[in-house]
């Protein structure tokens, strides 16, 4: 992370702070009741320090400790409220974005989580604690320095001064700080990609008995952690020293001058003649001209961890527009036309590929495993980005429709599910299915002896991978659930593995008598779904 | 505390591991906390004694030694530089260094757990714990240098005092009792829900996101995103309500201290308004800064509840891992399935209808499931006797839904032989027909493979998961599908590696196989009934 960058993710969170209406004139407000507050304090410890005042006095000093604490407690209240307003934003965008993600899209389901839960509530720390306490560092000890004035001039000099060395050593400490912070975030993010990552793997490790290697994997990215972390916290820690410092050389040196003031033994001549009770109202009010920079030093950290979410968030933001395609609709089955379709994933190279689906037929995808039958379909429904060349669906082409996704029914090769029953995935696959024709769609596929078997049949629960069903049974289901949406387009990958012979030839059968209101598109080995289609596409 | 908490335990011997760091860090702290303290209180006497002695005139002047006073400010504003470094730098190296030992043995005591509970945690619960949870014991363990610090400071605001009135001093330690105890137990009861359901509410999000990212696609082909946003937005705002409860929670807390210090103040300033003035001015300084001393302490408090979750949590997933296994088997004990023997070298083939436990039966060999009574013998035990994975090394595993590791081609094969050599890596490849592809790759054996392999194709997985079963030396290979997802000709080419490969290497086999070609390779077959 360079200088410009940290301007770059200040500027962000400002921006996502002001649409989420920053209450900056309240806090500043708030802000001025506090120091106020604290110069009452000081006014009326005086007087009871030397005898004026008697009880009014007393009650002041109560008084004026309430009044501060009532104002903190109000600003701490809006912040927060701010805080939560900015994150509810940037979380549904960021969700958003998330599930708009492509295939081969940078990034684990951990990481992801990372970014949308970790990274978000991070920002929580920057709006609802360090932005208050910046905008209270920048008026509080103004304020407190002035009021300073009324009593020595010069010790509200001595005071401004000292934040000159303070400002300038923050300032580089900072810099610094923030390019390690950012650092830190990354390894922070990888570490738990790797966690959640090796824990999904875990059959995998245990059945070849490596989780002594695994687990010495994760003491080394943890250790690794925990070394970047002790880097940013070192350099954090000399600004907290640096502040510690600064705050108790305000408080001396206005002491010293106060009190050789008042001994008459100054090596200068002071332009102004001191009391006991100006010297120690000025004494008294002098830890608070840093308290304000306290608060902000104790915030501090929570700047870096926002700027460094920021900076993480940020390639994150604004991206769901161009992945909202539009809503497309047919009345008959189109005719799919792909030309000259080019994909590209790193160095794999597929295609050119030239094919016509017709409308109402069913086509079959074939080639060697690896020549990009899955790649074709998923680029089909604008889940892969095209590196040339063109799809067209019933004359609208891809490129001016963001996909096909809305028109199209997908049975994946890999199908994945709502963590709901599995009578409510199939119901999700359109806006009007009722029940009944779910189950009738589940007994179409063959599904009734499986789901007869399970105690809770269609009313069993799936987590996202359709765990307690079989393979070949979640193959069924996915393409239930793909016949079940009103598409006139139906994409199949694979819709026959994991079957058995006497299913293959069920389903096959199933898949035929679709394709006269539907054109059809299956990706296949099998050779005979191959020849019960009306069009054969070979991919070299 | 009576139920065992390994956590706990980790922690206590963390504490004893750290014990120099977290000594240096609270004497820092001790020293920062009373230097505060005496630099404000020594600043008011020092200012009332030479105004009085001002006032009196020059020889007065000239008695008063203001050497000693500003020679003990500077070195007190030093002492407080020094002692808040220290206290930060060491506390964190503490907190950080125990932390680095908690994560792996976190994931080692998942590996050990039943596998069936540790297959349960969804991604994103993985996540939650490993991130947030442990992170809610390192703020814990960093702020353990609090309850000394407040000490210190509450001590020499006590002995600042006591020349001036020791009724101020009992007045203040007074003051400062209700403070803290009064102020932990309403910490403990305004932070602990709103903290505990904070920690919850980010894992659930995770939790959800974790199941409908995978199935991002097809949410997006049937129309579903706005509704899965709508779920996950629902797991948002509970989140957003327990950070509020905690936000205003802690105001709330912030107000009563304030109250305490605010009547603690009056009354230490009626108490002494009789003594002279520089030890007055020196007693109600004194006060103040003594009372904000203690403020660590509460902050400390106010942790209390999401760390009490968090070790509640973790501790679920270090469960008593069961029995150590005993003696492995031997490597050339036969295995009885279902009845048939099965010397070693065979090459059995499993047949059976979709769903009738062909899948589960490789997976209770491996011990990635409890076996049935009677199903499996190995040598003269039988399996479910022994606890699970106890038979683990005889077999190497390509399971039908092959799981990749995120990481290289290279790193996935050397799952299975850490310690192969390229050319032993090139050989599986080869007989897993995959050996092409990987040389028409850049980066070769070294090429990133995404999320779980998600930049292979299906046919690719598999097959990968294949070359990295045939690196396994183990004397049974256990083929789940092998050839599905292939074209006939690599399916052919595959199927005759895998008959050269187990002539040479003299190991046995089962396959599950939907297809003909790769059940052509086996002498011995065992049909499974529908159950």
């Amino acid at each position: 992370m360079t200088v410009a960058d940290t301007v770059v993710n200040r500027s962000v969170l400002t921006s996502l702070g002001r649409v989420a209406h920053a209450p900056s004139t309240p806090l500043a407000a708030l802000t001025l009741i506090n120091s106020a507050g604290a110069t009452a304090f000081a006014g009326a410890l005086t007087l009871v320090l030397t005898h004026k005042g008697g009880a009014l006095a007393l009650a002041g000093l109560a008084a004026a400790l309430i009044v501060r604490a009532v104002a903190a407690r109000a600003s701490a209240r809006l912040a927060a409220r701010h805080a939560l307003r900015v994150k509810r934003q940037v979380r549904r965008e960021i969700l958003g974005g998330l599930l708009a993600r492509t295939r081969g899209d940078a990034g684990s389901v951990g990481e992801a989580a990372g970014t949308a839960v970790d990274e978000i509530e991070a920002l929580d720390g920057y709006y609802s604690q360090f932005r208050p306490a910046e905008l209270d560092a920048r008026l509080g000890p103004l304020a407190i320095a002035a009021a300073v004035t009324f009593a020595s001039p010069v010790a509200a000099a001595i005071l401004l001064t000292t934040l000159v060395p303070f400002v300038a050593i923050m300032a580089l400490a900072g810099g610094a700080a923030s390019l390690e912070a950012g650092r830190q975030f990354e390894a922070l993010a990888r570490l738990s990609g790797h966690f959640v990552d090796r824990v999904r793997a875990l059959p995998v490790v245990l059945a070849f008995q490596a989780e002594a290697a695994e687990t010495a994997r994760v003491a080394d990215a943890a250790q690794g952690v925990a070394n970047r972390t002790l880097g940013v916290l070192r350099i954090a820690f000399i600004s907290s020293a640096a502040l510690e410092f600064f705050a108790a050389l305000a408080v001396a040196l206005v002491a010293v001058y106060c009190g050789f003031s008042l001994l008459g033994l100054l090596p200068f001549k002071a332009p102004e003649s001191l009391d006991f009770q100006k010297a120690f109202f000025a004494l008294a009010l002098a830890p608070e001209f840093y308290a304000p920079l306290r608060r902000l030093a104790a915030a501090y950290h929570e700047k870096q961890l926002g700027e460094a979410a920021a900076a993480r968030l940020r390639p994150r933001l604004g991206a769901t527009l161009s992945a909202s395609p539009a809503r497309l609709k047919v009345d008959a089955a189109p005719q799919v036309r792909l030309c000259n379709l080019t994909l590209r994933f790193d160095d794999l190279v597929i295609g050119p590929v030239d094919a016509t689906a017709p409308a109402g037929e069913l086509t079959a995808l074939v080639g060697p495993t690896g020549s990009g039958k899955s790649s074709v379909l998923a680029a089909i429904l604008g889940l892969t980005p095209l590196d040339a060349g063109s799809v067209e669906i019933a004359g609208m082409r891809l490129a001016d429709t963001g996909g096909f996704a809305s028109l199209a029914a997908w049975a994946g090769q890999a199908p994945a599910f709502l963590p709901a029953t599995v009578v409510e995935n199939l119901m999700a696959a359109g806006p009007d299915i009722s029940r009944e024709a779910a189950l009738a769609m589940a007994a179409k596929v063959g599904l009734t002896p499986a789901l007869a078997r399970r105690p809770d049949a269609g009313d069993t629960v799936l987590d996202e991978r359709g765990s307690g069903l079989s393979g070949g049974e979640r193959r069924r289901l996915a393409l239930a659930r793909a016949l079940l949406k009103p598409g006139r387009l139906l994409l199949l990958d694979e819709p026959t593995a994991d079957l058995d012979p006497a299913a293959e030839a069920e389903i096959i059968c199933l898949i035929r008598g679709l394709a006269k209101d539907r054109t059809v598109i299956v990706a296949t080995h099998s050779e005979a779904l191959a020849a019960v289609a009306d069009h054969v596409v070979r991919l070299p | 505390m009576t139920a065992p908490s390994p956590i706990g335990d980790f922690l206590r011997g963390q504490i004893l591991a750290r014990r120099g760091d977290l000594l240096i860090a609270a004497f820092a702290g001790v020293v920062t906390a009373a230097a505060t303290t005496l630099l404000l209180g020594l600043s008011g006497w020092f200012l009332a004694g030479a105004a009085l002695a001002g006032a009196a005139g020059p020889t007065a002047v000239q008695g008063f030694n203001y050497l000693l006073p500003s020679a003990g400010l500077r070195g007190l504003a030093i002492a407080r530089t020094a002692g808040r470094y220290g206290e930060r730098l060491f506390g964190h190296r503490a907190a950080l260094r125990a932390l680095a030992a908690l994560r792996p043995a976190l994931f080692a005591g998942l590996a050990a757990a039943p596998p069936g509970q540790a297959l349960s945690l969804s991604a994103g619960e993985a996540s939650a714990r490993l991130v947030q949870d442990v992170g809610a014991i390192e703020t814990a363990f960093v702020r353990r240098s609090a309850p000394w610090a407040a000490a210190a400071a509450a001590g020499a605001a006590a002995a600042a005092m006591i020349p001036a009135s020791p009724w101020a001093a009992i007045a203040f330690l007074g003051g400062l009792a209700v403070q803290i105890l009064a102020g932990r137990r309403l910490a403990d009861h305004l932070t602990r829900g709103p903290g505990a359901e904070h920690l919850k509410a980010a894992g659930r999000l995770k939790d959800s996101l974790g199941a409908y990212l995978p199935a991002a696609a097809e949410l997006r082909c049937f129309d579903l995103a706005d509704r899965a946003l709508d779920a996950l937005m629902v797991h948002d705002a509970a989140l957003g309500a327990a950070a509020i409860g905690r936000n205003d929670a802690e105001s709330q807390l912030g107000l009563f201290q304030a109250l305490v210090i605010a009547a603690t103040v009056t009354a230490v300033a009626l108490l002494v308004s009789q003594a002279p003035l520089p030890l007055a001015a020196l007693s109600i300084l004194a006060a103040l800064a003594g009372l904000e001393g203690v403020a660590g302490l509460l902050r400390a408090a106010q942790q209390q509840g999401a760390l009490q979750e968090a070790v509640t949590r973790l501790d679920a997933v270090l469960i008593d891992p069961g029995p150590s296994p005993t003696l492995p088997p031997a490597v050339d004990d036969a295995i009885t399935l279902c009845g048939h023997l099965l010397p070693p070298r065979s090459r059995l083939g499993l047949r059976g209808p979709s769903g009738c436990g062909k899948t589960r039966t490789l997976e209770a060999l491996v011990g990635l499931r409890p076996a049935s009574t009677g199903m499996i013998v190995i040598g003269s035990t039988a399996l479910e006797t022994q606890p699970l994975g106890w038979a683990r090394g005889l077999f190497a595993h390509a399971p039908q839904d092959a799981k990749l590791l995120t990481g290289t081609l290279a790193e996935n094969l050397r799952l299975a032989a850490p310690l192969a050599s390229d050319a032993a890596l090139w050989e599986a490849l080869a007989d897993a027909q995959l050996d092409a592809r990987v040389r028409r790759l850049p980066q070769g054996l070294e090429t990133w493979i995404g999320d779980g392999g998600e930049m292979l194709s299906g046919g690719e997985r598999r097959r990968l998961s294949l070359a990295r079963a045939f690196l396994r030396p183990a004397p049974w290979l256990l083929l789940d599908e092998p050839t599905e997802g292939l074209d006939s000709r690599t399916e052919a080419a595959l199927v005759a590696a895998l008959d050269q490969r187990l002539m040479r290497t003299g190991q046995g086999v089962v396959i599950i196989s939907h297809r003909p070609a790769p059940l052509t390779l086996c002498g011995i077959f065992l049909d499974l009934a529908a159950d």
